[in-house]
């Protein structure tokens, strides 16, 4: 590739700044047009954000990009040349490196052996391993990524599993980098990390295509922001001054007066109510608190502090040693997921396809799946079909699923449509207490405004909602109450004027306000 | 071919019909006519009514075996101890028989049902061990049925020391093999009860709606509150009980309890379950497809001998296409 130096930067401006350019791309799926007549371009040395929900076509853009599939019409440039028939080994020895949502990394070997998967250094065929580690040492440590290149990659935790991605991302020559969703599993420090790293390589030229739906985020590293919705290019604006809700405007097609709904309060009886709880595997102890009929109480605090913990143990999934759980008044021993759910209890995990949803099979099956032991649904164990179908007909179109197709498998929706479908599950039975763990995780600004007046809706009928969730803003403004937790405690609760993401924060690196490490994290 | 019709042309329509039915039915039931078709120009012989009697025939107990196949398949799991249960089955149920007769002679009715019950029993039993150890101890099923093969193996080859278990009565033979309900042989008439259970409980019951998810995301439907142990395990118990019942036809078939009447079906039932269009991945299969399945592995093995083809190559040809018909498979959702 020495093209790139002959290149007149002397001359500036033109055509040598773009480092890519595609014009009129076009890619048809059976059944869908994923990308129609779409203009895209970087420059050297800039952020490009990526905008738009699930399903506008976002992802098959970038994949095009990476050479996982041609498309079927318009031209691609890159790097002053013009290319065609790309494969994703091609486009990386281009210089262009992706990122995606979905790993590469082979879960059995090491960080350091996935660093260097496919382009090992060896003498005379004999592993060089010494040279990669030491190799591997310096890049993670050029990252100030905090992570040792001899673990095992599927024993970390997602976002060191990102991290891994990325560094690997580093390795080889790099013109162009992808990243699609990087922040979704990462913390606050990790992120300034990354938005660190992203500033170094923009002043080395390298041109950056960022994927996101995270508004704030687009302003901090994005220059331009393109928005695409239906596959449709809406436009392309300057980051530094779009109005957020311009933004949500364009990637919507329709006005959102608030992102956040005023949900009124009503706190009723407490409907869960749990006491010095602790598991046995030592995530939760001795915690205790409490859900009432017609609240949101939010639960926040970092990653691995066992707030997703305090959902699965409530509903049977995670064991706990000591510990006592009264569910609308009644006691429960022991948890198991059918038990709660015949006690108005439902959770909602935060990984859908892992847990969520069984993806290959139709939406019908999924919407239904919880609520297979009710007369409405099932007679001697037999499933009344008929009733089925026109009851999930019925909660579909209440939640807007897109497309309303309850026999489309699940596999072929997108994040905010998967949500609804788990969401779907919660109407299907008569459901007190809802458990959400992470309910907006890698759905668009569109669902979510949708899943936020979802809730609003079930605290009105007087339901009682948990709100786990890693999202500073929706557990700020939609919760009642806020619980912090660190290190498997509960270690602040907060209420009414005391909730806001100063005061949260400040908890999430131990007990009170007081907490040395709070400023700096907060900064 | 559509290089050279424009368009617009007719020709482009039988055709467009052709691409319909493969999306709606799969290529199999074009590719099984086409054998069928093939084999009788080769051997007209093969055409003849008394072959396609005995295709159905044939193909019946190999269906009852591959739906039962289909049970384990879809949750993700399989079944390697189905060819031995045949066995030890057929030995056990033989045995029982010729006991009772020798109590009281001439009580065949009496010793034709008390052989089916024992047969009946140990496919139940042999598929709750299966069930359980999958289920609930979270054994392997690979590890799982390939012990339950070398212990039913064992049984079948102990309780008749080797040799066969001959005098069945007549009327075993007569009633499950022979005889015909308005021209309809029983063993198909069997086999469209045993596929009609299936298709009410992989499509009406919760308990096959469950399989289907657990086949699909077994933490999903734990999540979800289904009780998938126990459903995990049915599904080794309703393989076990189908597979059963066609070794009891297998043993009218024969006449007598054979240590070795099971000697391929494993690899057979696995086939037919598989090449029909059973996902390996779990959580997608219907009961058509152990029907399709069947018919094409008996459609090809009733021709080879037809046209006499080798009995140990024959085994080779469908090692071949077992493995292709996977092959395939990962193709098709590749490219879904």
């Amino acid at each position: 590739m020495s093209e790139t130096h002959r290149d007149d930067r002397a001359a500036g401006a033109g055509q040598d700044e773009l480092l890519l350019a595609m014009a009129g791309i076009t890619k048809r799926f059976p059944g869908v047009v994923a990308l129609d007549d779409v203009d895209f371009d970087v420059r050297r040395g800039e952020v490009h954000v990526l905008f738009g929900e699930n399903g506008a076509g976002k992802s098959t853009l970038i994949n095009i990009v990476a050479g996982t599939y041609p498309q079927d019409d318009g031209t691609m440039t890159f790097d002053g040349r013009r290319i065609t028939h790309l494969t994703p080994h091609q486009s990386r020895l281009a210089g262009i490196s992706p990122v995606f949502q979905e790993f590469s990394l082979a879960p059995d070997l090491t960080v350091e052996e996935n660093l260097f998967l496919g382009r090992e250094q060896a003498r005379w065929g004999v592993l060089r391993k010494g040279a990669m580690r030491t190799r591997a040492r310096e890049v993670l440590h050029d990252l100030g990524f905090d992570l040792r290149p001899g673990a095992r990659v599927g024993q970390l935790m997602r976002a060191q599993q990102q991290m891994t991605e990325i560094a690997k991302a580093l390795l080889q020559d790099l013109k162009l980098f992808i990243l699609d969703e990087p922040t979704a599993s990462l913390t606050e420090r990790e992120t300034n990390r990354l938005f660190a790293l992203i500033e170094r390589l923009k002043g080395e030229g390298v041109g950056i295509i960022y994927v996101s739906h995270r508004i704030n985020e687009i302003r901090r590293v994005g220059d331009r922001v393109t928005v695409l919705r239906d596959g449709k290019k809406i436009g392309t604006v300057q980051a530094s001054n779009v109005e957020e809700t311009k933004l949500v405007e364009m990637m919507t097609g329709r006005r959102i007066d608030a992102l956040f709904p005023d949900i009124a309060a009503m706190a009723g009886d407490a409907m869960l109510d749990v006491r010095n709880l602790s598991t046995v595997d030592g995530r939760l102890s001795d915690v205790s608190f409490e859900v009432r009929a017609g609240e949101i109480v939010g639960v926040a605090g970092l990653v691995g502090c066992g707030k997703s913990e305090l959902a699965r143990a409530v509903f049977g999934l995670d064991k706990f040693s000591v510990g006592e759980l009264d569910v609308l008044g009644e006691r429960v021993a022991h948890p198991t997921p059918t038990g709660m759910l015949k006690r108005g209890v439902c959770y909602f995990p935060s990984d859908r396809v892992a847990e969520g949803l069984a993806l290959s099979r139709p939406v019908r099956e999924n919407a239904s799946v919880a609520a297979l032991d009710l007369a409405d649904f099932t007679r001697w164990r037999f499933i009344r079909r008929r009733q089925e179908r026109t009851a999930i007909k019925r909660i579909v179109e209440e939640l807007r699923v897109r497309p309303p197709q309850i026999e489309r498998s699940v596999d072929h929706l997108s994040g905010g449509n998967r949500q609804k479908v788990m969401l779907a599950r919660g109407l299907t039975r008569d459901i007190r207490v809802f458990l959400f763990d992470e309910p907006t995780v890698g759905i668009d600004v569109g669902a979510k405004t949708e899943v936020y007046q979802f809730l609003g809706e079930l605290t009105k009928r007087g339901a009682a909602v948990l709100l786990i969730s890693s999202e500073l803003p929706e557990v700020v403004n939609l919760a009642h109450r806020v619980y912090v937790m660190h290190e498997g405690r509960i270690v602040n609760h907060l209420e009414g004027n005391e909730i806001t993401e100063e005061a949260v924060l400040a908890s999430f690196f131990g007990t009170g306000a007081d907490a040395p490490s709070a400023g700096a994290a907060a900064g | 071919m559509t290089a050279l019709t424009p368009p617009e042309a007719l020709g482009r329509r039988p055709l467009k019909a052709l691409v319909q039915f493969v999306v709606l039915y799969g290529a199999l039931p074009i590719i099984i006519a086409l054998m069928y078709l093939g084999f009788g120009l080769i051997e007209p012989a093969f055409h003849s009514g008394e072959n396609a009697i005995n295709i159905l025939k044939q193909s019946s107990y190999l269906a009852i075996l591959a739906a039962g196949q289909l049970f384990a398949l879809l949750t993700r799991g399989f079944d390697l101890s189905v060819g031995q249960l045949i066995s030890l089955v057929s030995v056990a149920g033989g045995l029982v028989m010729l006991d009772v007769l020798e109590g009281s002679p001439g009580a065949v009715a009496l010793a034709v049902f008390a052989g089916i019950a024992v047969g009946l029993g140990a496919g139940l039993a042999t598929g709750v061990v299966n069930g359980v150890c999958v289920a609930v101890f979270r054994i392997n099923p690979f590890v799982v049925t390939l012990g339950m093969l070398g212990i039913c193996m064992g049984f079948a080859t102990t309780l008749s020391d080797g040799f066969p278990v001959f005098n069945l009565p007549e009327g075993l033979t007569n009633t499950l093999s022979r005889a015909d309900v308005i021209g309809i042989p029983v063993p198909v008439i069997a086999a469209l009860l045993v596929l009609g259970t299936a298709y009410v409980i992989l499509n009406h019951s919760v308990l096959g709606r469950s399989m289907y998810v657990i086949g699909s995301n077994p933490r999903a439907a734990h999540t979800a509150g289904l009780r998938s142990r126990l459903h995990l395990a049915s599904a080794y118990v309703i393989c076990s009980v189908f597979v059963a019942v066609g070794a009891l036809l297998l043993t009218a078939r024969t006449g007598s309890g054979e240590p070795n009447l099971g000697g391929g079906l494993m690899l057979q039932s696995i086939a037919a379950a598989v090449i029909g269009g059973v996902s390996l991945r779990g959580g997608e299969g219907k009961v058509i497809h152990a029907v399709y399945g069947a018919l094409f592995v008996t459609v090809l093995s009733v021709g080879m001998n037809l046209i006499r083809v080798d009995g140990t190559i024959q085994q080779i040809i469908l090692g071949i296409v077992v493995v292709a018909a996977v092959y395939l498979d990962q193709l098709r959702t590749r490219f879904r």
